[in-house]
């Protein structure tokens, strides 16, 4: 017998970094650091060079809208934004299996598919206050009609690309319909599914943002309103950064989620 | 369904393709007859072209027919695909095995297809791995085994469902020498012992007179060369047969030497 050789894993192989503060590279803490240094400095001088005071307010202030977030209006917004991916991930699939399996289907759905990922965000808010009464339906409405195209899209590519032999292998053992897309098909697109997973998260941190400003009473969206009409740039300045950190927090889940099931891949 | 008894059938068959790009048509076989045995071990030999890769993929019953037909037991593999649905494995050039998948579940994976407990079917993944002498890679991913180990999993992912033909497309071409000798050793050894029908398809001339009990040789469009039982030769005519067929090969017409 010949004696086969286990391959190792790549000797130098660059550890993943997470996005959450104890990870962060040096380059990155310095250059957020300095920011906050700049703005600060342009604070102080904002008076001097005839810019309101308020117009950037020093980092105190910050701090003091920072203690007043509500974690509630933050939880809303996370609930909106995770039950309307939840709900395009499950309708995007869906019409990518219907397409990749029909091409009658796929004739028909692509050019929907696309011309409901050309238009703007603020004509889907518009049609959403023009035609539902629901201000939760209406964010959850535009939210999955701006996320959906975008699972189907990418999950459709995926399906298109996985490798000819291996379905030609599995299908060789004659699986059910349900076997070849349950055993094959999703784990092959479950990495591009991930990505696709990525791209849609912040899509929807900041389509929701825009959702909410219009009609919503609770969520981070209806905070910036509200610091708007109070001419509040240290409010909107902190509920921006609760919104950035909040998809930090997401993307590093999501990437730990990765590792764990792609742990296959080298 | 098909029973061990039922041998294989090719009547007339014909495939022909058309080509995307240019529109004209590529006859790939052309009034193939040929009647394959149970238990019998056939290697089937040609260059490439010659439409052997067709005949797999008929055999296997991803392609249908032009003209003519394949019947296993009064049944065609590509009319009845479910009911060759445990009854056919494959092994393949490249191993085909799911990369997201260890060795051990790459071979549960055709007995999941088949619908067989979890239990048992851990068990009998074991045991091939074992046979195969990849028990304490069970748990390892493909990229974490040579390409000769792969193979093996491969292989065992073929018996793994016992099958009662199995059919291998240049299987073993991909592996340097030694490797690809121990497992065509290993290859007949179990086609034996589990009396599958087993068809080989090579270009390889030595891997078929390794193999094979028959060797069908083919040329253009599958054209039915020459058809040797191994049996009929002694050992010490090897080398003469070897020119024989390597003649047949490269004249594409049978050698008088092979008309015993």
């Amino acid at each position: 017998m010949p004696p086969d050789e286990v391959r190792s894993a790549t000797p130098f192989e660059e550890p993943r970094r997470s996005l959450m503060m104890s990870g962060l590279p040096r380059e990155t803490i310095i250059s957020i650091v300095l920011f906050a240094v700049v703005w600060q400095v342009m604070s102080y001088l904002a008076p001097s060079l005839g810019i309101p005071a308020f117009a950037i307010p020093g980092l105190g202030r910050i701090a003091q809208s920072l203690s007043k977030i509500t974690p509630l209006d933050v939880a809303i917004t996370l609930g909106r934004v995770l039950l309307a991916l939840v709900v395009s991930f499950a309708i995007g699939l869906l019409v990518a299996v219907l397409m990749y399996l029909s091409d009658s289907v796929e004739k028909y759905l692509r050019p929907m598919v696309r011309i409901l990922m050309a238009v703007p965000v603020v004509s889907w808010i518009l049609f959403a206050v023009l035609w539902f009464k629901g201000v939760e339906f209406r964010i959850v409405f535009v939210l999955v009609v701006v996320c959906a195209p975008v699972f189907t899209v990418d999950a459709l590519d995926n399906m298109r690309e996985v490798s000819r032999d291996l379905k030609q292998m599995i299908r060789s053992f004659r699986p059910t319909p349900l076997q070849f897309f349950h055993k094959l098909m999703l784990p092959a697109i479950t990495p591009g599914l991930i990505t696709s997973w990525k791209i849609t998260l912040s899509l929807a941190i900041r389509v929701v943002t825009i959702a909410e400003l219009v009609g919503a009473v609770t969520g981070i969206g209806h905070q910036l309103s509200v610091a708007q009409e109070l001419f509040s740039v240290a409010d909107v300045f902190a509920w921006t950064l609760v919104l950035v950190v909040l998809l930090f927090i997401l993307e590093a889940l999501l990437m730990q989620l990765e590792t764990r099931v792609l742990r296959w891949r080298a | 369904m098909t029973g061990l008894s039922a041998s294989i059938e090719i009547a007339d068959l014909r495939k022909v393709f058309r080509q995307t790009t240019s529109g004209q048509s590529v006859v790939a076989i052309d009034q193939l007859t040929l009647r394959i045995e149970p238990r019998e071990l056939v290697a089937i030999v040609g260059q490439t072209g010659c439409g052997k890769s067709t005949l797999f993929d008929l055999l296997i019953g991803l392609e249908h027919p032009t003209a003519g037909s394949i019947t296993i037991g009064k049944k065609t593999p590509y009319d009845d695909f479910n009911a060759f649905r445990g009854k056919i494995a494959t092994i393949f050039q490249q191993d085909r095995l799911f990369p997201w998948r260890s060795a051990l579940d790459n071979v549960k994976l055709p007995l999941e297809l088949i619908g067989i407990a979890e239990d048992i079917r851990h068990e009998r993944a074991m045991t091939w791995l074992k046979r195969l002498g990849l028990e304490k890679f069970a748990n390892a991913y493909p990229r974490e085994l040579s390409g000769g180990m792969r193979q093996r999993v491969a292989i065992a992912r073929a018996f793994a469902v016992q099958p009662e033909i199995l059919l291998a497309d240049e299987s073993f071409s991909a592996l340097d020498e030694v490797t690809a000798n121990e497992l065509r050793k290993t290859f007949v050894e179990l086609a034996r012992e589990f009396n599958s029908t087993a068809i080989l398809i090579t270009h390889q001339l030595e891997e078929a007179m390794g193999v094979g009990d028959r060797i069908i040789v083919f040329g253009k469009s599958a054209a039915l060369l020459a058809d040797i039982r191994m049996s009929d030769w002694d050992r010490a005519n090897y080398p003469q047969l070897r020119e024989a067929i390597q003649n047949t090969l490269q004249a594409n017409a049978p050698d008088p030497r092979l008309r015993k």
